[in-house]
This record gives C-alpha cells, structure tokens and sequence, in this order.
C-alpha cells in the first residue's frame, strides 16, 4: 500500500528543477558578465586605436617615436597591453614600451566594414589577450595600429563572479528548496489532519469526520463520513435483525418449553426441555454479541446518571412495594457518565434487582464523584439490608455464570452483564459488606468530561 | 378472580390460559391489542397478562389506554426484550410488573399472585378470617389447622371474598369476577356456592347483608 510519500516527490520534482534553474541561470550570468567585460575592453581598445591614429596624423617622425598612449600599463613589459604600427606589409614600424623584445602577435582574419579586425591571442608570456587592428592610412601611408590589452585580468574577475554568483544562487536555492518542503508540508498537512480524524472515528472518539477541508480533499472527506453512515445502517440493520430473530425466537422457545413442562414424564419433552434450553443459550449468546457489537459504536456518547438512577428508583420501588428504597439525590455537580444511557440501566437495574431480591425491606442507593491524577470516576453504591456475601461468596459471584442460591428467580446473567459492561467502559465492580448489614455493591464507572452543568 | 391474558402467540396465549384456570382463576384471552383493549376498557378484571409486541395495537399503547381511561387494575407485561430501558419504559407506561420470556408457568402465576395480593392490600400469601386460613399460592384452605377440601368454584369465590376482606361484594361483582366471559351467569350459582361453603366452614364467616351481598369480617 505505501509507495513514496507525495510531499517527497513534491520536494525533489520542485528541488530538481531549481537545481537546474539556478544552474544555468549561474551560467548565463557569468556569460553576459563575461561578454559585458569583453565588450568593455574591446571598445577601450578602439579607443585606444584611435588615440593611436590621431597620433600618428599628428607625428611628425616617420618612424612615429613620437606616438605613445598615456596608459602605464603599455609601459610596462609582458603586461599583455601592447600597441604595435605597422605598414602595409606587416613590418613594425613603432610599439609600445611593453612589446619592446617581444614579437607582436598577428592577427588573422578580415577586416570589416569599419576595417578593424579582433582576436583573441595569447602572447609569448603566456597572457591572453584581446587584439584589435585597425587598417587605416596617415598622411597617405598605408598603416595598420594594433592595440591589445590582457584578457587574464577579466578573466579573473569572472572567475570571482561565478564564485560570488554561485555562492548567492546556493543560498537561495537552499532557501527556495527549504520553503518548497514548507510547502509541501503545508500542502498536506490537511491530509494528515484527515487521517487523524479517520483514526479518531475508528478509535470511537467520533461518530463521523469533523471539520473543514481544502476543495482537493473535502469531496474525500465527505465520501468517508457516507461510508461510515452506511456502514452503521448496515450494522445497525443487521443488528437489529439478529434481536428481532432472538426475540421473536423467545416466544415460541416459551411454548415448547411450557408445553414440555405440562408432561415432564414424556421422553419427548424431556428431549424438547433439553433442545429448547439450548436454543434458549444461543439465543441468549447472539443477544449479548449484538449489543457489543451494538457497544462498539457508542463511544463518545454520555448519560446523565442521576436521571437514570432516579428512574430505576422509581421503577424498582414499584416493583418492590416491600422494600424503600432511599435515594439520596446527588447535587447537579455529579458528573455524568461517559457512556451509553441504556448500558448504565442496564448495570445499575441489575445492581438494583439484586438488592431488591435479597433486601429485608430497605435498600439505600447513593452517588458520588471521585478524582484520581488520571481520570474522574463516577461512584454509584447500591447497599441493602439481606444477607450479603462473605468475601469468598463475594469472589465467586463476580466470576462469570456462578449463581449461588439457585431458587431465587433470574437467569444469573444479572452480574455477568453488570461486569461485562463494567470492563467494557474501564470501570469497576466491588462488592462489600454494607452497614445496613447486607451487600454493599459499589459500581465506579468514568465520568463524562463534561455534563454535570448542563442538566437545568 | 377473573384474569385477562392479551397473547398473540394461540398456544403461549392457551398455556397461560389452561395454567391460570388450574390455578383457580377465570380467564378471558384475547389475541391481539384491540381486542384486549376492548375486553380490558368494559370488563371488571383483577389482573391482566399483556404481551407487548401485538398486532393491531402495540400492549404498551394499550396499557397506556387503559391508565389514560383510569382503569387501575394490576398488569403484568410480558415481553421478549428484557433491557432495562424496556422495562423502565412498561413500568411508566403503567404496568406493575414485567415477565421476560421465556418464562416459567410457575414464575407468571407467582407474580400475577403477589400482583392481585398487593392491589387488595395483602402483604402474604395467606389471607386469615378468624380461624379460617387461605394459602394463595397453595390455594389451600384450613379452619384451626384443619385442611378444608373445596372445590374450584368454591375455592374462586372464598378467595374473593377473603381478599376483599370487610367489604360487602354484591352477586354481580361475585359473577364478574368468578367467571369468564363465557360463562352462563345465573346469580343463583352463587347462592348456591355460599350456602356449600357455610356448610364447609364456619357458619359465621360469610355474612348476608340484605339486598346488598355478602362480607368476610374483618378480624
């Protein structure tokens, strides 16, 4: 399933043709800086080479000593600045003080329509240079003035430009390539965002996925909360048909096992008790499997526990006319419990019928808030006044299907579902001896981070 | 003791019935929620079997019905959904207890005693008249001690008698509540069954009072 990671690829795609962008956007500039110095000496030269033509129409000296350029550098030897005259036939008439001893370099090439003509030469010193020649005529003699100046210098200063350029290109191609992953990392930070969600509706932390996302990934977004609604239709139908078929299944499981009863001496109904008792396990089984699959969806959901405590009271005190039961109200602050309304009745109801089956005739029920470091618990105590349990009697019961007195009525599934729910929500079930004299059953389940205002 | 059981299931509905009627009880059935609506609205029961899940009109509705019309007569549900949400939601809509099927015989007529006990104020299941002593749950009778044999029409209305102890019940409440809807009724069967009884029991236990009906002292 994983293959590469889009933000990478977004990275190097954008990463690679920076590279290649600021490469050649170095080589460009070096080469117009380049060709900008070369212009600059070229046209210096010319300048020079008409310095040197009006020297020679001034020069009264047939050998032109007279004529020099007031630049120093065509003083100096082996500088690689020289100027040479020449006539027609290429023989030196006059050069500079830097080219005495050196053999002035030619030039190939033709001349143009201004009659200059340029190269690029290197000089017996080892200088690269640039040359320019002018064929022109003084006073009526045929000449030809070359001026060269030294190429090296340029050279060198380009040489520290593409240092310099490649130095502030590197820099911000690695700016560039720090704010492309920014980018990148921005550009999917929603789907990260949008996988958290997903990971929080599968944890149970939320029903569908909350919150607004880019144009790119909302339709995504969308599309995942339908398939989580059909996907809980689906669950929530096939659910429901398994209580329909177990409940409706009760009905004639009951005449079966009554008919069986009326004749308890026929082999037949002793077959038909036996099956039917079966029946009655799987249908009991598949009950208890879809109200935890049932479970599964209801995370994030939270009850008001006293309203579900008062209506149990109400409810068991007009079952149990024999017995008060005394309910002390709690004040609003009670946090409510974090969980499904139905699974607190469910728990609390059977704590209840317990202490109503055993009671001598008071029963006492209270709530309670409870802070640890870690987490707040809501404490429900359910206290009667019957025989209670001795902690061994209290051991056994809270391990799964024991009954200990056989004749009271209930299936003794009571506590195993109490439990069951009990470990499903993290809370706890204890069981003590009450001051009343009986059992004391003490149920912590979590608190709802909020809920306790709320109620009016 | 005249009982009703709403029962859509023929053969649940015939086992209540025929345990009911063996239990000393008149039972009328109906099989589905009008029809129990109807027999529930216009006839004097002392206790009603009502399954929730019925075609036509929901038991809840029904009961709802019922209490709405301020008929006040005990109700036991009985229904295949046994949440506590179910029962918290039959127990506000008016019944006064509740039976998760499947059940056992035993358990419905246990409850649908302590029911008919409790809505005329008894607290045990023996009803005592000066040395006369009356086992509910046995539907045993004994004076000093002494086992008494009845028959079932005679046990029905002794019983009715001793649970509305101290007050005077008329022949025709005696007729509604001893027998089933199809019964022939002739005031005179009664008569009759009250001078068995006096024969059986302590001449003075069940008094005349003229032009009225007859009353169990109280102690």
């Amino acid at each position: 399933m994983r293959k590469g990671s889009i933000a990478f690829s977004l990275f190097w795609l954008s990463a690679g043709w920076l590279i290649v962008a600021l490469a050649g956007t170095a080589f460009l500039l070096t080469d117009l800086y380049s060709r900008t110095l070369d212009t600059d000496l070229t046209n210096q030269l010319r300048f020079d080479v008409e310095t040197l033509t009006s020297a020679t129409l001034d020069s009264t000296d047939p050998n032109f000593a007279d004529v020099a350029l007031p630049d120093p550098r065509f003083s100096r030897v082996s500088t690689g600045w020289y100027w040479a005259i020449r006539n027609e036939f290429g023989d030196v008439i006059a050069t500079s003080r830097s080219a005495v001893g050196l053999l002035m370099p030619t030039l190939s090439g033709n001349f143009g329509v201004d009659n200059y003509r340029s190269d690029a030469l290197v000089d017996e010193a080892g200088n690269h240079i640039r040359a320019i020649e002018r064929s022109t005529s003084s006073n009526g003699r045929p000449l030809r003035i070359t001026v060269t100046g030294n190429l090296d210098d340029g050279l060198e200063r380009i040489g520290a430009f593409r240092g310099q350029t490649l130095i502030v290109l590197g820099a911000v191609g690695i700016a560039l390539a720090i704010m492309s992953a920014i980018v990148a990392r921005l550009a999917m930070r929603p789907i990260g965002r949008l996988g958290r969600a997903i990971e929080a509706v599968r944890e149970g932390e939320a029903e569908q996925i909350a919150g607004t996302y880019p144009r790119e990934i909302a339709p995504l977004a969308d599309e995942v909360n339908e398939l989580l609604r059909s996907n809980t239709q689906i669950i929530e139908r096939a659910r429901n048909a398994v209580g329909n078929l177990a409940h409706g299944l009760k009905t004639p499981i009951a005449v079966l096992r009554n008919e069986a009863g009326a004749a308890p001496d026929s082999p037949l109904s002793s077959v038909v008790t036996s099956e039917t008792a079966k029946m009655q396990q799987l249908v009991a089984t598949y009950l208890d499997r879809a109200r935890i699959a049932a479970r599964t969806a209801i995370v994030g959901k939270r009850a008001d526990a006293t309203m579900v405590m008062l209506r149990l009271v109400r409810v068991m005190q007009k079952l149990n006319q024999n017995v008060t039961i005394a309910f002390k109200r709690p004040d609003a602050s009670i946090p409510w419990f974090r969980g499904d309304e139905s699974d607190l009745e469910e728990m609390a109801g059977n704590l209840l019928d317990n202490a109503c089956k055993w009671s001598h005739g008071s029963i006492a029920v209270t709530m309670a808030s409870e802070r640890t470091p870690a987490a707040q618990f809501l404490v429900i105590r359910i206290e009667d006044d019957g025989p209670g349990l001795t902690e061994d009697e209290a051991s056994k019961v809270l391990r799964r299907g024991v009954r200990l007195d056989e004749k009271t009525p209930g299936s003794g599934l009571g506590l195993d579902i109490v439990k069951e729910l009990v470990d499903v929500y993290g809370g706890s079930l204890h069981l003590k001896r009450s001051v009343l004299g009986g059992l004391l059953a003490e149920l912590r389940l979590p608190a709802a981070k909020v809920g306790g205002l709320v109620r009016n | 003791m005249r009982i009703l059981v709403v029962e859509d299931d023929t053969n649940l509905n015939r086992q209540i019935k025929d345990a009911l009627t063996e239990g000393g009880y008149a039972v009328d059935v109906a099989f589905d929620g009008e029809e129990g609506h109807f027999l529930g609205d216009t006839e004097p029961y002392d206790a009603v079997v009502l399954d929730i899940g019925l075609p036509q009109m929901d038991g809840l509705s029904v009961l709802e019905e019922w209490r709405r019309a301020e008929k006040s007569m005990p109700v036991l549900l009985l229904t295949a959904r046994d949440r506590w949400s179910d029962k918290v939601q039959g127990i506000d809509a008016g019944a006064d207890d509740y039976l998760a099927k499947p059940f056992h015989m035993e358990e419905l007529l246990a409850r649908l005693r302590a029911l008919v006990r409790r809505a005329a104020g008894h607290a045990s299941n023996e009803i005592t008249a000066g040395p006369v002593r009356l086992d509910v749950k046995a539907g045993r009778v004994t004076v000093d001690g002494q086992a008494i044999k009845l028959t079932s029409h005679e046990l029905r209305l002794l019983s009715y008698l001793m649970h509305h102890k101290g007050k005077v019940v008329s022949r025709t409440e005696l007729t509604e509540h001893l027998y089933d809807q199809d019964f022939d009724r002739d005031s005179n069967t009664i008569e009759v069954f009250v001078g068995r009884l006096r024969k059986k029991l302590p001449e003075e236990l069940i008094h005349t009072v003229r032009g009225l009906g007859y009353q169990i002292l109280e102690d």
